[in-house]
């Protein structure tokens, strides 16, 4: 059993705050991703909630249990590190067997525990090697079962997969998700690559200059993001600055892009003549007869299609994705664009402009 | 420039690059290597001599328990240096605190000072011998001990440097990864950190053993300040004491005694160091076993707290009262001195220092880079090992070796000076390598490849974009080499009787009981050395906060 | 202008091969990605090209000129390092200089050039800072200014992205190509991110055990790859084994548990083991009416639905196989629950098949 509170975290180093004013549930078997740039606090977060670190400010409970001044080894936590900290000195079963041996279980305990945490990431057969005879894939797997054989009903994973090949990383997130969701335990994951945590999250905290900016399902931030850092951030967007021209009686709104095309949306709170932003995905954006006028500066292959980057008569970059099958324009070509009008998000316009709102570091 | 650009297009020829490599370590092979140790030639050539004092049952008797002296002192100071060097070593490390700028400062100024110069100071603090007008502790220590004491001073600097060098490289994640596998810190530190240390620990323990085993200038003042010079002896001050006074024995016995004493100590001393390294390197720790509870208890509360607390009480009260306690002479009237003659020696023991690190730093430095981007090959390893060879030989054995080798070519004692200055670039050599070599393996290869892609012929690779990246590691390792061949006694009196370097300078006085003289000549001498310590590093400093 | 030929290149250090019999032909103003796990020997074959790395064997050609004995400066080839290495006692300014210095030209024209590079990265107002004092990105832009400075034809980038944020990297990957076209380099660059190499490259090279196992666009490579590894490897396969029992058009492979699935044609023989990779994204699924529908090559139960972004992935447990993945637009994601039965099937051309290779499948697969 795991819960994880957080009540007004922060966490200050002399008078630059990493983390600030942080409140956070986490519950019983979820798993749940800090997402964010580089700079953004969430290491800062990760080493608070597991103890590496006292926070300056505020309080961790664990199943309603204040924690906060706990030392780390009565924490009880799995950690696995970014650049995995294998013990180099000792074999894959001597690693995973560490836990039990410090908390003197008995050479049985350590036997079955490392027999069955091994087994569990399939790296059984090789148990008897050293950290540096087997690929980085594997360690990190062998780094997850030796968290995992303290017992600990908490796994903190710090961006557990940026150190591995791209393709490698694929794979072990799918599996990480499948192992952790078999044993049902907490967990709370550490990223700054979003498709990443899109794939293995129930939930995602997306943070920016040391503060939650928001958190959601996946498929919430990615359909009703409620900013456009996060709308630019959670997957690629088109980001079109605009202003609102028209407005129903039940909320329907219009917006008219620069060089006057209109462009319909679902319902807002906005009156007529605020400046806002829209934004709409690529594979909501499809080609018609008629509609907002752009011309095809490049059409790139990406597998199962194709991404089209057009410079559309509002002076504005629209990307949109063809199918890998169907019939694609070419570079210099002129098209008509439509949005899926349901799809259409908007957001205020931000104060210091698009560019600074979106910017990654 | 025009000269430069010579260079520059020369060194794109791979052939000029090999040539000048292997001119580099021929002169490494034959000025330093091959000469280090050709005294053990002498044991063939020479066996009457030696035979001769083998058979003289006091001279024997003498000889082994001078070396025995010198190991077992040599040992018991390294280990005490580890003991008390770890936790020092952890502090500098892994800890954050105020006047931890200062600490790392006033832990590297015993290296400042020249041992003679510590000898005289340590004595005085422990013991306060007959005609020194300032009161001491008053102990009456034995010899031995007050040796180790000594030893101490000048090995600990670089212990905790050793140790702290490779405690810096472990991951500290391997540590709290063991915390949030539930062990407490003291065990995570035993079971995790200390096994991942030996390398550092062999270089750390060959590096004072071989410190400690070949000091002479200090331990042979202390000795003859505690009137102990004639029956008490190491290895290194029983040849100082040969030389001091040539009514003891016949030229013949003198010259086999120094041979045997120099051979013993050179062979024992590589068999010794090989022998650490296997050992240190095989050891396993004993980490199986855990106590939880036990851990936990030493791990928190006043116990870390009263580590800490003594790591830095000895070292105050062992290391740095006792060499800066010399100074009080500075409350004493001043006597008259014969300033021509100290400034002299000064000037002297400056030339041979200052030309013998730019020796160094000149052929230092390919080889320095071969050894660093060479690691895995054959060769690579086998130059690392030889760059210590010189490093672990008694200065003393040392400079008689390098006296009979240059002697036995003809380069007879009106050469002396240029003597010196080869042995002195011998034992320095390996310090500014050593250095370099570290250095060096810091720096991402990217640099240099890159600016070779960018058009750069590899010397201009080398002066416009590596040696500017470790120019402050090269003037690093220049200071430590100057101060300890400034520091030199032993290496200087085997090769030479009248080449008058500082610490003879003093050695003299303190025979004649001229202490207050002594005293004086030291305090000079050490305020030269910090005026041009902290003008370097005051200029190397200043570079560095605007690379900032 | 530049075109690049390697020409069988091996290479290895320490008994360890990094390059056996490689051979490649780099056609002037192309932009090719080197693709490969790590330890394929991506960064050894670039080394060779620009000399920092001297082959045992086989030759090295840049601009049909024989260049393997010839030093690293001379060959005009210019490396941008996965660390950017910006020399850190230099500021921005006089690292981007550092090419014109060093070939000594004219103070005036050098100056211009730098201007104009920096200006093209949109950094000419951090001229005077450190390179310790940009991020990330920044410091990437500048390696990269630094390296066009150099007036090379050729840019060899090595990992350039990998050490950028995952989100950061994706809008880089646009920027750097583009730059790249608009100077007219040819580029060899070299990554393990399939991603990015299909939307940067104008062709890749998958390389694996110091050899190029295929040589093709994007699409070509992505589409039909040379052997069951490149199929996974560049984007995920579903993989599957059965010995075929008929060929022609469409190849029919029966699983040891009686499945039959069809994929494009081929000339195995019947009754030989082969193996069937299709594209998770193009792997389809069907509600099913009955357990047996004829369009269906098996059928199987949801076991997890993940809202991905773009896409989403379902993972269907079939009897006997395994876990089979889709990848579906993610307007489908109310489509499918945990539980549900469907059935999996795909357009018979989109699948690709091969013999079993000799080493064993597992073998083959390995990803790292």
């Amino acid at each position: 059993m795991a819960r994880i509170k957080l009540e007004h975290v922060s966490m200050r180093f002399g008078d630059f705050y990493a983390v600030r004013d942080i409140n956070l549930d986490i519950n019983n078997g979820e798993y749940v991703t800090i997402l964010g740039p580089s700079g953004c606090g969430k290491t800062t977060l990760i080493k608070v909630i597991s103890g590496i670190w006292t926070p300056t400010e505020g309080k961790v409970f664990v199943d309603g249990m204040d924690v906060t001044n706990i030392p780390l080894e009565d924490r009880d936590v799995g950690y696995v590190f970014q650049n995995i900290a294998l013990f180099p000195h000792m074999t894959l079963k001597e690693n995973v067997a560490y836990s039990p041996r410090v908390k003197d279980q008995g050479d049985e305990a350590m036997e079955s525990l490392s027999t069955e945490y091994l087994s569990l990431v399939n790296m059984l057969s090789r148990a008897g090697m050293f950290p540096k005879e087997i690929s980085g894939g594997e360690q990190q797997k062998v780094a997850i079962a030796r968290a995992l054989a303290s017992g600990s009903k908490m796994l903190m994973l710090d961006e557990p997969l940026s150190a591995l090949d791209a393709r490698v990383r694929v794979e072990l997130r799918y599996e990480l998700r499948r192992l952790v969701k078999k044993l049902g335990i907490t967990v709370l994951h550490i990223t700054h690559d979003q498709e990443e945590a899109m794939s293995v999250s129930d939930r995602i905290v997306l943070m920016r200059y040391g503060s939650v900016a928001e958190v959601g399902t996946p498929l919430e931030l990615y359909r009703h993001p409620r900013s456009v850092f996060a709308a630019n951030f959670v997957g690629e967007t088109n980001l079109l600055e605009c202003t609102v021209s028209d407005k129903t009686k039940n909320g329907k709104t219009r917006v008219k892009l620069r060089g006057g095309q209109e462009v319909r949306t679902s319902k807002t709170d906005f009156k007529v003549g605020d400046p806002v932003v829209i934004s709409v995905r690529p594979e909501h954006v499809y080609t018609a007869n008629d509609g907002l006028r752009a011309e095809v500066r490049s059409v790139v292959f990406m597998g199962t299609y194709w991404r089209v980057r057009t410079m559309a008569d509002s002076r504005d970059y629209v990307d949109f994705n063809v199918p890998a099958d169907e019939e694609v324009p070419k570079e210099g070509d002129v098209v008509y664009l439509v949005f899926n009008k349901k799809a259409v998000v908007v957001f205020a316009r931000p104060q210091g402009g698009i560019e600074e709102e979106i910017k990654l570091e | 420039m025009s000269l430069l650009s010579r260079i520059d297009e020369l060194s794109g020829s791979s052939k000029v690059r090999r040539a000048w490599f292997a001119f580099a370590c021929a002169v490494f092979v034959i000025v330093i290597a091959v000469p280090s140790i050709f005294v053990v030639t002498h044991l063939f050539t020479d066996w009457d001599l030696v035979d001769l004092v083998l058979n003289n049952e006091g001279i024997r008797n003498t000889v082994v328990s001078a070396v025995a002296n010198s190991f077992s002192i040599a040992l018991i100071v390294t280990v005490i240096d580890i003991l008390v060097g770890l936790p020092m070593a952890w502090i500098m490390v892994r800890k954050n605190f105020k006047g931890k700028k200062w600490l790392d400062t006033l832990l590297d100024m015993p290296l400042a000072f020249p041992t003679a110069v510590i000898g005289i100071s340590v004595v005085m603090f422990w013991i306060s011998p007959e005609g020194i007008n300032i009161p001491g502790l008053g102990l009456s220590l034995s010899p031995y001990m007050l040796v180790i004491l000594l030893h101490i001073i000048f090995t600990y600097p670089y212990m905790v440097r050793s140790l702290s060098a490779i405690l810096e490289q472990i991951e500290p994640n391997y540590e709290t990864a063991a915390m949030t596998l539930g062990a407490s810190r003291w065990t995570a530190v035993r079971t995790i950190t200390i096994p991942l240390f030996r390398a550092g620990l062999a270089t750390g323990f060959i590096l004072c053993f071989a410190r400690s085993l070949s000091e002479t200038g200090g331990t042979y003042i202390a000795l003859t300040m505690m009137g102990v010079q004639t029956s008490f002896f190491t290895g290194p001050s029983f040849i100082s004491f040969l030389k001091s006074d040539e009514s003891w024995y016949t030229s013949d016995e003198m010259m086999g005694a120094q041979i045997l004493i120099s051979v013993i100590m050179i062979v024992l001393a590589l068999i010794l160091l090989v022998v650490v390294r296997k050992i240190i390197a095989k050891f396993r720790f004993p980490m199986n076993k855990v106590w939880p509870d036990l851990g936990r208890k030493v791990s928190r509360g006043a116990l870390p707290k009263a580590k800490d607390f003594l790591t830095i009480l000895f070292l105050i009260v062992v290391v740095l009262l006792p060499t800066f306690y010399i100074f009080l002479y500075l409350t004493q009237p001043i006597p008259t001195m014969d300033y021509g003659q100290l400034f002299g020696s000064i000037g002297t023991s400056f030339l041979v220092a200052g030309i013998a690190v730019a020796i160094d730093i000149i052929i230092g430095v390919p080889m320095a880079m071969y050894i660093a981007r060479h690691r895995e090959g054959k060769l690579g390893q086998l130059l690392d090992g030889l760059v210590n060879v010189p490093l672990i030989i008694p200065t003393t054995a040392l400079g008689f070796s390098l006296f009979l080798f240059w002697g036995s070519l003809g380069l007879d004692s009106s050469f002396d000076l240029l003597l010196v200055i080869l042995g002195h670039i011998s034992f320095t050599y390996p310090l500014v390598v050593r250095n370099l070599i570290g250095s060096i393996e810091e720096v991402d290869p990217a640099y240099e490849e890159v600016s070779m892609t960018l058009g750069a012929k590899p010397f201009q690779a080398f002066r416009k974009v590596l040696f500017p990246i470790i120019k402050s590691a090269v003037i690093a390792g220049g200071i430590l080499a100057f101060t300890r061949s400034l520091g030199e006694t032993g290496a200087t009196t085997s090769i030479s009787d009248t080449v008058n370097t500082v610490p003879i300078y003093i050695t003299h006085l303190v025979e004649d009981g001229l202490y207050t003289e002594a005293a004086m000549c030291s305090i000079v001498l050490i305020l030269i050395c910090f005026i041009i310590m902290f003008g370097l590093r005051a200029v190397t400093g200043r570079r560095s906060k605007r690379d900032a | 202008m530049p075109e690049i030929v390697l020409d069988n290149l091996c290479k290895s250090f320490d008994g360890v091969v990094a390059a056996n019999g490689l051979s490649l032909t780099i056609a002037d103003g192309e932009y090719v990605c080197i693709l490969g796990p790590t330890g394929a020997g991506k960064t050894t074959c670039m080394r060779m090209v620009c000399g920092l790395t001297h082959p045992d064997s086989g030759k090295v050609y840049l601009d049909g000129k024989d260049v393997t004995e010839d030093s690293v400066d001379s060959r005009n080839a210019t490396m941008l390092s996965q660390t950017y290495a910006l020399f850190p006692h230099l500021n921005v300014y006089e690292n981007v200089m550092f090419a014109p210095r060093i070939k000594g030209w004219p103070e005036d024209s050098s100056k211009q050039i730098v201007r104009s590079m920096l200006h093209m990265v949109h950094l000419e107002q951090k001229a005077e800072w450190r390179p310790d004092e940009l991020s990330g990105g920044q410091q990437q832009r500048i390696a990269l200014a630094r390296a066009l400075a150099s007036g090379s034809k050729v840019l060899l980038l090595d990992e350039p992205l990998r050490a950028l944020d995952a989100r950061l990297r994706i809008n880089l990957r646009k920027e750097l190509r583009s730059l790249a076209k608009e100077m007219n380099l040819t580029c060899i660059h070299v990554t393990h991110d399939q991603d990015e190499a299909l939307e940067m490259a104008d062709k890749i090279a998958v390389i694996r055990n110091g050899r190029i196992i295929q040589f093709g666009t994007p699409r070509d490579v992505f589409e039909n790859p040379a052997t069951p590894f490149v199929a996974n490897f560049v984007g995920r396969s579903n993989t599957l084994v059965g010995k075929v029992v008929s060929n022609g058009d469409v190849t029919v492979v029966e699983t040891d548990s009686g499945l039959r699935m069809s994929a494009r044609g081929s000339d195995l023989p019947v009754g030989s083991e082969a193996v069937v990779t299709v594209k998770t994204g193009f792997t389809k699924l069907v509600k099913l009416i009955a357990d047996t529908d004829p369009e269906v090559f098996a059928t199987g139960v949801v076991e997890r639905v993940l809202y991905e972004g773009v896409t989403i992935t379902v993972e269907v447990g079939v009897e006997g196989l395994g876990l089979i993945s889709a990848s579906l637009p993610n307007r489908k994601y109310d489509d499918y629950s945990v539980g549900d039965r469907v059935g999996i099937t795909w357009v018979p051309s989109k699948a690709s098949v091969f013999p079993m290779p000799p080493e064993g499948l597992e073998e083959e697969m390995r990803l790292d």
